[in-house]
């Protein structure tokens, strides 16, 4: 009885350290963000960058051309702002890590820090988007529900590829490489999906959606079996 | 009647016909026997490959015993 | 040195293999087929075509699983393993590709249609995008491991990759052709094709078919694991 209390106790305890610990790690992401201010600024450069181009270049194009770009867009800020998660951890902040941290916290907070980060990118960029090259949205909350759970779906599966991309040799350009294939079903689903916001008359389709969201799931879950493999040098 | 009905035989032997002549096959070919060298060549080229690949099985299996 | 008798019991898979390839060439060649409007005697190309797509889906299974069993306990030989397994299979996955691009544009495709005389206009058809997606993978496969330097690193690092793709992969396969119009026979089922449009006959000739393409595959993929682990001989324990 007593030994059952006890296991009880100490799984809950592990419960909550997991927990603290986590959000200690997103926290020092947080933090970094915030003293390392000009990441945070690149990429928000980027996007003005990329959209402005896109303005100049295009103008204010039809709803089909408007949403392959959006989503193109969206795919390339997530890969440069996901990107330097692991990139920019030096070797020996890497080892501090491993010796304070389990593998499965360490992936879980890096997940949890760049969907938040990728959300807060893909509303800006919908807002400069729909600033520059017109608005033929039509209903806008379920467009901005979108937007959230396809930056979500990106910045998962490119976190977990950034962490293979920073065992190679540090390179960025293989991250693509690897992500593209694996990320167009994906991003074909999201496009299609947001077909449907440009007009009253057709509604998003609840059963692609419950679909994205169990991809995502499905990613999360991969990712923490298999970033131990990585984490360990 | 009997006109009638050979008529409507007639016409059904022609729709048949019809119907078998939609869809072309090689059918000639199968009947005056050029298939079977179609199927001479590729078994050939199959035999060739196989017995190229025994080979290296072979010289494979020898480099395996030297070691 | 082994007795024939011991070759012939150990290698039986390799005989077998040609025994069903030389059926699936005389019998698929001659057995009657259905009649069917556009396909006409183009349907035989199931035994041939259709075949690398399962054999590449088989290889690169066989791959991931080596990968999950390097993962487990880190002997090198099951890396060289993976590794050979996918690259038999992309060379059965461009097969694949490439006759898929004849078949089609010689039988849905219209030819006088002007809007079928692109490659880009077939290349959209949703299976082979899938397909395309599948080589795309394993050819990142690839180039991630040649990325790497250190034998240890490399290995561990693409069977993660190659077990995250693989993952990723079938549920793409799956969607895929739902999401797209396709012009492909048995588009509502089966990603490959639906076993219910094939005749009894057929299908005497295309389980077969499927067997023996795979063995040979697996054979093919057995030598090149052979020849690189004779080559790394110094550095497997």
């Amino acid at each position: 009885m007593f030994m059952n209390h006890d296991a009880e106790l100490v799984t809950k305890n592990n419960k909550l350290k997991l927990k603290q610990k986590i959000l200690a790690l997103v926290k020092k992401d947080v933090l970094l963000e915030i003293r390392q201010q000009y990441s945070f600024y690149g990429i928000l450069l980027y996007i003005i960058a990329t959209i402005f181009v896109l303005y100049i270049a295009v103008q204010e194009p039809e709803t089909k051309v408007w949403n392959g770009l959006f989503w193109i867009i969206q795919l390339f800020i997530c890969i440069n702002a996901v990107a330097k998660s692991f990139l920019q951890e030096s070797k020996g902040r890497m080892f501090y890590f491993y010796s304070i941290a389990s593998a499965r916290d360490f992936i879980l907070a890096k997940l949890l820090f760049n969907s938040a980060f990728m959300l807060l990118m893909s509303l800006m960029s919908l807002f400069l988007f729909s600033l520059f090259l017109g608005n033929p949205i039509q209903k806008a909350t379920q467009f901005i529900g979108l937007v959230l759970l396809g930056g979500w779906g990106l910045s998962l599966v490119f976190t977990f590829l950034a962490a293979i991309a920073a065992k190679a040799n540090q390179n960025a350009a293989i991250m693509a490489i690897l992500g593209f294939p694996i990320i167009i079903p994906q991003l074909l689903l999201l496009m299609k999906l947001s077909n449907s916001v440009f007009s009253y008359s057709s509604s998003i389709a609840l059963p692609t959606v419950l679909l994205i969201v169990a991809l995502d799931i499905l990613v999360i879950f991969l990712a923490t079996i298999l970033f131990p493999f990585l984490w360990k040098d | 009647m009997k006109k009638i009905i050979t008529s409507l035989f007639l016409f059904l032997l022609l729709l048949k016909i019809e119907a078998q002549q939609e869809v072309q096959m090689a059918d000639e070919m199968n009947s005056n026997g050029k298939i079977y060298v179609v199927v001479a060549v590729m078994i050939t080229i199959l035999i060739g490959i196989t017995l190229y690949l025994v080979r290296i099985d072979r010289k494979i299996s020898k480099l395996e015993k030297n070691k | 040195m082994a007795t024939p008798k011991d070759y012939m019991q150990k290698q039986w898979w390799k005989i077998l293999s040609i025994v069903l390839l030389i059926y699936t060439f005389i019998a698929g060649l001659l057995m009657p087929v259905p009649r069917i409007p556009q396909l006409q005697e183009t349907i035989r190309n199931l035994y041939f075509h259709v075949c690398m797509w399962f054999a590449m889906m088989i290889l690169f299974t066989i791959s991931v699983i080596n990968a999950v069993k390097y993962l487990r306990n880190g002997l090198l030989v099951f890396d060289i393993k993976a590794r050979q397994y996918a690259v038999v299979g992309i060379v059965f996955g461009l097969l694949g590709y490439l006759t898929g691009t004849i078949w089609m544009s010689y039988t849905w495709a219209d030819p006088n249609n002007p809007a079928y005389a692109s490659f880009s206009s077939i290349a959209r058809e949703p299976k082979l995008i899938g397909a395309a997606i599948a080589l795309l993978v394993y050819f990142a496969y690839l180039i991630l491991r040649d990325s790497i330097q250190d034998l240890d690193k490399k290995a561990r690092i693409s069977a993660v990759y190659n077990i995250f793709a693989y993952t990723l992969l079938f549920p793409s396969i799956w969607i895929l052709p739902r999401l797209l119009p396709s012009l492909h026979p048995g588009k509502e089922g089966n990603p490959a094709l639906n076993f219910n449009d094939i005749s009894p006959t057929m299908r005497l000739v295309f389980y077969p078919a499927v067997i023996g393409w795979t063995l040979l595959g697996l054979w093919i993929a057995t030598l090149k694991i052979r020849l690189k682990i004779l080559k790394e001989k110094i550095i497997l324990p």
